[in-house]
């Protein structure tokens, strides 16, 4: 579920064909805010039996789940299927209604962060573990590498994991205040980028062992790895500290080095100082390999979408390598010097990559990457 | 959609020559609404509370410009992990660095910060609305602290709170002015970055300049046993060199709210935040999901109290008094799943 639209063909085929997900926002007030556009899902019908809930974080993520069960099979017992989430405000908005005036028990029962992984749980009827990740925008990487832990330690089959958030006023308010928001379109890496524009989204992957058994498959994570700055609670480490040592310990876990990696999903949020650290620790962590592996965001098209944005980075990763297209970054018109790396500029680039690797960054100095393959065409 | 776990790079993946497959409970340390450490626990927590709804953790004082803004979670964070240094005589140098991980864990995660972000918000709409007056009260600050004193929640001696300030401004002159609401309102906005969970475990790992593998699990004591595997895997793995599982739990800012959780029906509520240190060790760990709780998990409720996700850290606080050296259980319950780590 994204801006793009309402499945997994109509994101991939925004990003690839340039579609724009920004527009204004009209769920809830705006007036009051500097800036009142984001990737708002227009087009979301809550399913019957979630209407009452009124959680948008809830009804997101059963939209995603409808849209993976009409693509996979859950072939596990219930106690043998986990779910991990990733997610930056959890069940907010609920707080926001349980705590106003005439707020009801209904909306208390769904303000704590997990409720919305619970409610998904409970409509896949999985009775393994449910996990909540909280790492802010990196949740959604932590959450897939939890998942990939779960099975390696054999305490699950089956792993349904991703990650999610809504937009609500809450969060517009607050990135508002902080001026992290642009009046203009989001350009990552592009030399007049002037910030990010919020996003709502939920995305969700079935997660197996690579046992050979059930059906076609789209990729393998390979590696996974996350890191604190220690620096800053609002802004990312100057140097890239922990973005580095997530990259390299993800790598590390994958065995891999970077002449083996193909391509680069940014985090590329398009601040001025998220872009430049990023560009600085894939020149250093790539070496001389990072001017010639192409590097896209995706953010420009969606807007950040917080515990999703990272989830959503790693489905694009496996559908390049399965198309053979690596999306471009909408907005990017002009490289900026200070992230000179080969960045795909205006149209797509046909190549297949076969191992991706995604970084993500969070509020609270919260750092990961992803090593991802593409399951062999 | 699927996507597979590889097997190629596994099996490919370096391995150490003696890789260290084992791990250790090194120290924990314990902050409850009932004191510092184990002892101060009573025998029987419902009884002790004598029907008191939630049982408060005083707010740390803690130095320094940087912790003006932080909240109560924050601060009671960093207290944790000094505390176990300090009762465990290991000097910050040790776990400053990438060697060490941090997972910190909560399942009360809406505190201060976003009582106070959400009341300064309504606050904010209320005078783009058309101002503040006497007779328009209908403000969350009102209604929220108006919830919370019916239900035992807030009072003014524990102003500590920024919900129990900005409510108190509100209220005892008997009214907003739009002055007072505008400056309640940006006072609010300053706490937006402290509204993610991800600040709480931000300030620790800045305090104790932490910049090794980091996870955020948000849940109550089951989250608690999840991120003990966690760092068990991280150790076994080699990732690092030691981990800290930290939990913290306040529920005072938001009594009225988890007075209308369905899944917080055990009493009381005891506020607390707790850490583990765990290194590479002899025991090996098993990750399971028992049906019933584990002696130590009953123990821990009764002596403590309702501490969600500080439990499990309690538990084993409990077993390192008792002078369990060997295998250890805990197990956590949260809504309904129970998870456990059996130490062997």
């Amino acid at each position: 579920m994204t801006p793009l639209g309402a499945d997994l063909d109509a994101f991939w085929s925004g990003l690839v064909t340039g579609s724009d997900g920004i527009s204004m926002i009209e769920r809830f007030p705006v007036d009051d805010l500097r800036v009142g556009r984001g990737g708002e899902i227009k087009k979301l019908r809550p399913l019957p039996h979630t209407r009452h809930t009124g959680c948008r974080a809830t009804q997101l993520l059963l939209a995603a789940a409808q849209d993976l069960l009409a693509r996979a099979v859950i072939s596990a017992v219930p106690e043998r299927v986990a779910v991990v989430l990733g997610t930056a405000l959890g069940g907010v908005e609920q707080l926001e209604r349980a705590l106003a005036r005439g707020g009801r028990p209904r909306h208390a029962a769904g303000a704590l962060y997990d409720s919305p992984a619970h409610a998904l749980a409970h409509r896949l009827g999985a009775r393994g573990p449910v996990l909540t990740v909280g790492t802010a925008c990196a949740a959604g990487a932590t959450a897939l590498g939890i998942g990939a832990d779960l099975l390696r330690a054999d305490a699950a089959d089956v792993v349904i994991a991703g990650g999610y958030d809504g937009l609500c006023r809450f969060v517009m308010r607050g990135f508002d205040a902080l001026r992290s928001l642009t009046r203009e379109r989001v350009r990552p890496f592009d030399r007049r980028r002037s910030g990010l524009l919020l996003g709502e989204a939920a995305a969700l992957v079935l997660m197996t062992r690579d046992d050979g058994k059930g059906g076609p498959k789209l990729g393998r994570l390979l590696g996974h790895a996350s890191a604190s700055d220690g620096s800053h609670i609002a802004a990312p480490d100057p140097n890239g500290r922990g973005l580095e040592f997530a990259v390299r310990a993800a790598l590390d876990e994958a065995a891999v080095t970077p002449a083996d990696v193909d391509f680069v999903s940014a985090h590329g949020t398009g601040t001025p100082l998220n872009d430049r650290i990023e560009a600085e620790v894939l020149r250093r962590t790539l070496g001389r390999r990072a001017s010639a592996i192409p590097v896209n965001s995706i953010k420009g098209a969606l807007g950040h979408s917080m515990g999703a944005a990272a989830a959503l980075e790693a489905i694009m990763c496996l559908l390049a390598s399965r198309e053979g297209v690596v999306p471009h970054t909408l907005g990017l018109e002009e490289p900026d010097p200070a992230c000179d790396l080969d960045h795909v500029v205006g149209f797509p680039r046909a190549t297949r990559p076969r191992v991706s690797l995604s970084t993500s960054l969070g509020f609270g100095g919260c750092n990961a990457a992803l090593v991802l393959e593409g399951a062999e065409t | 959609m699927t996507v597979s776990l590889e097997s190629r790079s596994a099996a490919a993946r370096p391995t150490n020559p003696t890789p260290p497959t084992g791990t250790t409970v090194e120290a924990v340390a314990v902050l409850t609404g009932w004191g510092h450490g184990i002892r101060a626990l009573p025998a029987d927590a419902a009884r002790a509370a004598a029907g008191r709804a939630v049982i408060p953790l005083l707010r740390p004082v803690l130095e320094g410009e940087r912790f003006r803004r932080a909240t109560r979670e924050c601060l009671l964070g960093v207290a944790a992990v000094d505390a176990l240094l300090r009762e465990s005589n290991i000097g910050r140098d040790t776990i400053r660095g990438s060697a060490t991980a941090l997972i910190y864990v909560t399942g009360a995660a809406y505190g201060a910060s976003n009582q106070a972000f959400v009341v300064a918000e309504s606050l904010r709409q209320t005078r783009t609305e058309g101002g503040l007056s006497e007779k328009r009260p209908g403000s969350v600050v009102a209604e929220s602290m108006r919830q919370a004193s019916s239900e035992g929640g807030l009072t003014e001696k524990r102003a500590g709170s920024v919900v129990a300030e900005s409510t108190r401004q509100a209220s005892s002159e008997g009214g907003l002015t739009e002055k007072r609401a505008g400056s309640v309102a940006s006072s609010g906005t300053l706490h937006f970055p402290y509204t993610a969970p991800s600040a709480m475990a931000g300030e620790v790992a800045i305090e104790f300049g932490l910049t090794g593998p980091y996870g955020i699990l948000i849940g109550g004591a089951a989250a608690t046993i999840d991120a003990l595997w966690q760092a068990t895997r991280l150790l076994a793995g080699g990732r690092c060199e030691r981990a800290l599982v930290l939990a913290v739990e306040t529920f005072e800012e938001c009594a009225a709210l988890y007075a209308r959780g369905r899944w917080l029906v055990r009493r009381p509520l005891v506020e607390a935040a707790a850490c583990a240190l765990l290194v590479p060790g002899a025991l090996r760990a098993r990750y399971d999901a028992p049906r019933a709780p584990s002696m130590l998990e009953t123990l821990a409720r009764v002596r403590a109290g309702e501490t969600l996700a500080c439990a499990p850290l309690i538990a084993l606080a409990l077993a390192r008094d008792g002078g369990t050296a060997g295998s250890v259980s805990v197990t956590g319950e949260w809504r309904g799943r129970r998870a456990g780590l059996h130490w062997q």
